[in-house]
């Protein structure tokens, strides 16, 4: 019988396990082009170096401040929708496929659609501004700003996912629940707080982790929208660690930013977990 | 109530469909048209986006048709090695299976993007670059978490006396799996090959590095070139008119397939 996990097993060995060996073990050694693209032995110096270096500690901030908000906003956003896809009303299969769709869709199509979108000067929304006499809003050259325009790709792809979960969340609330208390003269608001939210609460924290972590690693919609630019303001720590070693061909730094990213991860979720763990128990009491 | 439902579902097609339907505007536009919207301009719609797409070299049709065999390559995979494991898993003594799954779950979560540096030197160590088949390797297993998990749901779902009534008539394991227990799970099966499949279609940082000849390019990876060729004169209109054409198969897809989708990614959910 073990021997049906065997290939299984051997695939998430190559691919998620040695590849963490791997980094540990580069991540203290030099490998680049001043070593010829050879690893050599420097005891540490990849980890001195990350500590000190100011562009991984900001793409660390920017890619927290990235995470938690787009995930914010998109837990909210699909919150909202499942609540509108679990009522019965005539078309709403149709609906529901339609806002799969951009869900589906490979991150990099869209990621330049909306590079188009927030186009100065020729974009929608800048022609908006400029119609209303706005001044342009230049979303994608103000590193100040720029950030929330991928916070907007972002949550417009992944909400549908976050959305699916929670309408399943829903589903398995029974109905009578929400009779009872409306008997009890509960108005809707309080159903939702007292039947909703309780009963809810694995699928948000399902939902909730799975996209935080995802978000943290987000790669694909940053280099195509902005290139992680202006400025390197809205560069995430997967872009650092890849311009690292495609741009810089330094291998062996690159190895310490993916470690040091996979520790912060780490230690994020650990915390998180001790969170919700300090968060969830009186209330578990209270409930029984 | 109705009234203020219909807002809300009109906002959220708006919202989802709003983005696609401007690109889909703009790859018609002639390119004045587009630097200059509210001018009068001689010629505002055009097909010439199209055109260049189509007749560039490579041709278009190319990247998508790599996508499709790589996403068919990888779904075939995927399933073939995740069968058999998430099996095993509902079988297993707990002391085994928990610990698996819950190892699976936590690869499931990681942010699979941190993997690419050390899968690009096993592709360089093993002369896998450049090699579409080899492609559906690192898919088929960073599809596996989700697979096994999805199908091992499923497998726990069949009553027992199932099996034990197939292995009374004599029944081998693989006789079991091949006539009696796969065909059963069959939707579940389907939703796992779907999601396995739109994973692998849209799967960049790998692709990325993995592929370097313009003729083998994916879908995702060939758009982001034509974004990366030059950051301020993206050809907008000839990149619309890539993201209708690639946006296509996959709005089919997920328009037939929906509710695959859905139990899959419901199914994961509640049971996971």
């Amino acid at each position: 019988m073990i021997l049906l996990l065997g290939p299984a097993g051997l695939l998430l060995l190559v691919v998620f396990a040695a590849p963490l060996l791997h980094y540990a073990w580069l991540s203290n050694h030099a490998d680049s082009v001043v070593t010829g693209l050879e690893p050599v032995l420097n005891h540490g110096a990849n980890w001195i170096r990350l500590l000190q270096d100011q562009r991984f500690w900001q793409d660390a901030t920017q890619t927290l401040r990235f995470a938690l908000v787009s995930v914010g906003v998109e837990l909210l956003l699909a919150l909202a929708i499942a609540l509108l896809l679990d009522q019965r009303w005539r078309g709403r299969g149709a609906v529901r496929a339609i806002a799969l769709i951009p869900w589906a869709l490979p991150t990099t199509v869209m990621a330049l659609g909306w590079r188009w979108i927030f186009n100065t000067p020729y974009g929608p929304l800048d022609q908006l501004a400029h119609a209303l006499g706005w001044p342009s809003l230049n979303l994608l050259a103000n590193p100040a700003i720029t950030w929330i325009a991928t916070v907007v790709g972002d949550v417009w792809k992944t909400t549908p996912f976050a959305a699916l979960i929670l309408l399943a969340g829903l589903q398995t609330i029974p109905g009578d629940l929400y009779e009872a208390l409306r008997l009890e003269g509960g108005s809707s608001w309080v159903c939702f707080r007292r039947i909703t939210l309780p009963l809810l609460r694995p699928y948000l924290a399902l939902a909730l982790l799975f996209r935080l972590a995802q978000a943290f690693g987000v790669f694909d919609l940053i280099q195509v929208m902005t290139g992680g630019g202006p400025a390197s303001s809205t560069e995430s720590l997967a872009l650092y660690a890849y311009l690292n070693a495609m741009r810089f061909l330094d291998f062996g730094y690159s190895a310490t930013v993916v470690s040091g990213s996979f520790l912060l991860l780490l230690g994020l979720c650990l915390g998180g977990w001790l969170l919700s763990l300090g968060l969830s128990r009186p209330q578990r009491q209270q409930e029984v | 109530m109705p009234h203020q439902r219909r807002l809300w579902i009109v906002l959220l097609l708006a919202w989802s469909l709003g983005p696609l339907l401007w690109q889909l505007y703009t790859s018609f536009c002639s390119d004045q048209a587009l630097v200059a919207p509210l001018a009068a301009t001689p010629e505002r719609w055009t097909l010439a986006h199209y055109r260049a797409v189509l007749n560039s070299q490579p041709p278009f049709w190319r990247y998508l048709l790599n996508s499709l065999f790589v996403g068919t390559s990888s779904t075939l995979l995927t399933l073939v090695i995740a069968l058999p494991a998430a099996y095993a898993l509902t079988r297993l003594k707990p002391w085994i299976a928990r610990p698996a799954r819950l190892l699976l779950l936590a690869a499931a979560l990681f942010p699979y993007v941190l993997l690419f540096l050390a899968l690009l030197e096993v592709a360089r160590s093993l002369h896998l670059g450049n090699n579409l088949l080899a492609l559906s390797i690192p898919y088929a297993a960073l599809s596996q978490p989700l697979a096994i998990l999805l199908l091992t749901a499923a497998f726990r779902d069949l009553p027992l006396d199932l099996e034990d009534a197939a292995r009374l008539e004599g029944m081998g394991l693989w006789q079991r799996l091949r006539w009696v227990l796969i065909p059963l799970i069959a939707p579940a099966t389907t939703s796992t090959a779907i999601l396995v499949f739109l994973f692998s279609w849209n799967e960049y940082p790998i692709a990325l590095t993995w592929i370097s000849d313009a003729s083998l390019l994916t879908l995702p990876v060939a758009m982001a070139r034509i974004a990366g060729s030059s950051i301020y004169s993206v050809p907008y209109g000839a990149y619309a008119a890539a993201t209708v054409l690639g946006s296509i198969p996959l709005v089919l897809l997920v328009l037939v397939f929906q509710k695959s989708i859905v139990s899959g990614l419901t199914s994961g959910a509640v049971k996971g």
